[in-house]
């Protein structure tokens, strides 16, 4: 199948927040209780069990407030850093692009949470597993959108193949003008959620400017991994090279006659 | 056993020795488990990877107390290198990679046994220190956390291709070495070609056991 993007403008958005009720209503994830924070932005964070959530902020200019409204989640990037440490499989690409997770495998190591550039994927300790969005594989792969696209109410989330989206996403970018960019496109190998940003990327809250994979992920397992089986089986090749050129280091006249040590 | 052999090793030096390899062995084997996607079904073997997960861990554990009695007994056999005789045996890799007419005579560890020693202990301690962090990441900051996984994938680099050098020299690459480890008695002959100084350092202070004897001057000091 074509590869897939979730195109997000949030200048569209109101912070109605029906995806994120559409998100739990989909993947059956109950709310739990929150208390008042002194924010719209409620739950305070991306928990296990809420795997989309809409930032929201207020920004003080000149004349009044703005407000910001930006829905969090998982970007599904194509160098995934998460993928690149998950131990078991159990974070995959999948042939849409998107970065699914297959949760009986999931061993609750908590690696890809430390490697997300976009801090998405969150532990739960009761469960002892990790959850993030999967993009509703299973609607996509039923022809349907997922369950946030379909239930938002002004057309600020669409889906679709990822030529069309990204020639959407320009185009409408270019509508906006002023600081309105395209963001997910240039980094991580483009991600298979796009924003249409009014602002520059560093004025949204959480969203970092150029996400990459993290150095010590690349050190880790671009460098180390394979490294400990090179070293490993270039020791092993080099005792046996030493055991048939020089030979072993054996005693010299043996006093206990020709006793190879004990027994 | 033979008589006229030599002791080593006590028995309470090969119990930490023994701790530390196989809970190391079973560390390095379940680690593998989790680092290369091929060898997943180490885990199958397990009962699953979140099994091999929690041996891990707990392994893990076994070796923290296994690298404390290693590190408090070997220091100062092991850990401090004493010049230049053993600068001297480096220079000719103590014989073992190319002839050396008289290789200098070192006491009950040579230079590369120390090498081997210090690297075990120091990668050994941050591989306690990593595991640990890695094991509760949420109580740490996440750049901290980030780090710990190549210096985790660094250490198991040193100690893996560290275990096989030890392993061929332990056994067919130095051949009557292995029993010090299993009984802990030597031949003479082996004592005399490998750890000449400390042989006649025994010799010299009493201490000698050899097998079928009575201690010779059993009150040295």
């Amino acid at each position: 199948m074509a590869e897939k993007v979730k195109l997000i403008d949030v200048a569209k958005c109101t912070g109605c927040r029906s995806c994120q009720l559409a998100c739990k209503q989909w993947n059956q994830l109950p709310a739990r209780q929150t208390s008042a924070a002194g924010t719209y932005q409620n739950p305070p964070d991306l928990q296990p069990n809420t795997w989309t959530l809409i930032r929201f902020q207020e920004v003080v200019e000149k004349e009044g407030v703005k407000w910001l409204f930006r829905k969090d989640g998982c970007m599904h990037c194509t160098n995934a850093a998460c993928v690149k440490v998950c131990p078991s499989g159990a974070l995959y690409h999948s042939d849409l692009g998107t970065v699914g997770i297959i949760k009986e495998r999931c061993i609750g190591c908590k690696e890809c949470v430390a490697a997300c550039p976009f801090e998405i994927p969150r532990y739960d300790s009761v469960t002892d597993k990790v959850y993030k969005c999967d993009l509703c594989l299973s609607r996509i792969r039923a022809d349907l959108p997922p369950a946030c696209v379909k239930a938002c109410p002004t057309g600020a989330l669409t889906f679709g193949d990822k030529g069309d989206m990204l020639k959407l996403a320009y185009r409408r970018a270019g509508e906006l003008g002023g600081d309105a960019s395209v963001y997910g496109d240039k980094f991580v190998d483009g991600t298979h959620v796009l924003y249409i940003l009014q602002e520059k990327p560093g004025v949204y809250d959480v969203l970092p400017v150029k996400p990459h994979v993290l150095l010590s992920v690349m050190a880790w397992k671009d460098l180390l991994k394979p490294l400990s089986l090179v070293a490993a089986g270039g020791v092993l090749a080099a005792s046996f090279l030493h055991y048939i050129i020089h030979g072993p280091k054996t005693p010299d006249e043996d006093d206990n006659h020709k006793t190879e040590g004990g027994a | 056993m033979k008589k006229g052999l030599i002791k080593a090793t006590d028995a309470f030096e090969r119990i930490v020795h023994w701790s530390l390899a196989v809970s190391c062995l079973i560390l390095c084997i379940t680690g593998l488990g989790m680092m290369f996607h091929s060898f997943n079904f180490i885990g199958t073997l397990m009962g699953g990877l979140k099994s091999l997960k929690y041996i891990h861990n707990f392994s893990g554990l076994f070796f923290i107390l296994a690298i404390v009695f290693t590190i408090r007994m070997w220091w100062k056999e092991a850990g401090i290198f004493s010049m230049p005789e053993d600068l001297e045996w480096m220079m000719c890799a103590g014989g073992y990679l190319w002839h050396v007419d008289k290789v200098p005579e070192v006491g009950k560890y040579n230079p590369g046994q120390k090498a081997f020693f210090l690297a075990v202990a120091f990668f050994g301690v941050i591989m306690v220190i990593t595991g640990l962090i890695m094991w509760f990441p949420f109580y740490f900051p996440v750049e901290l956390v980030r780090w710990m996984y190549p210096l985790h994938a660094l250490g198991f680099v040193v100690i893996f291709a560290f275990f096989f050098v030890h392993l061929y020299l332990g056994t067919i690459g130095s051949p009557g070495s292995l029993p010090a480890m299993l009984h802990g008695w030597v031949t003479r002959a082996w004592l005399k070609k490998q750890h000449a100084k400390w042989l006649r350092e025994m010799e010299e202070t009493g201490k000698l056991e050899v097998f079928g004897e009575e201690k010779k001057a059993a009150h040295g000091h």
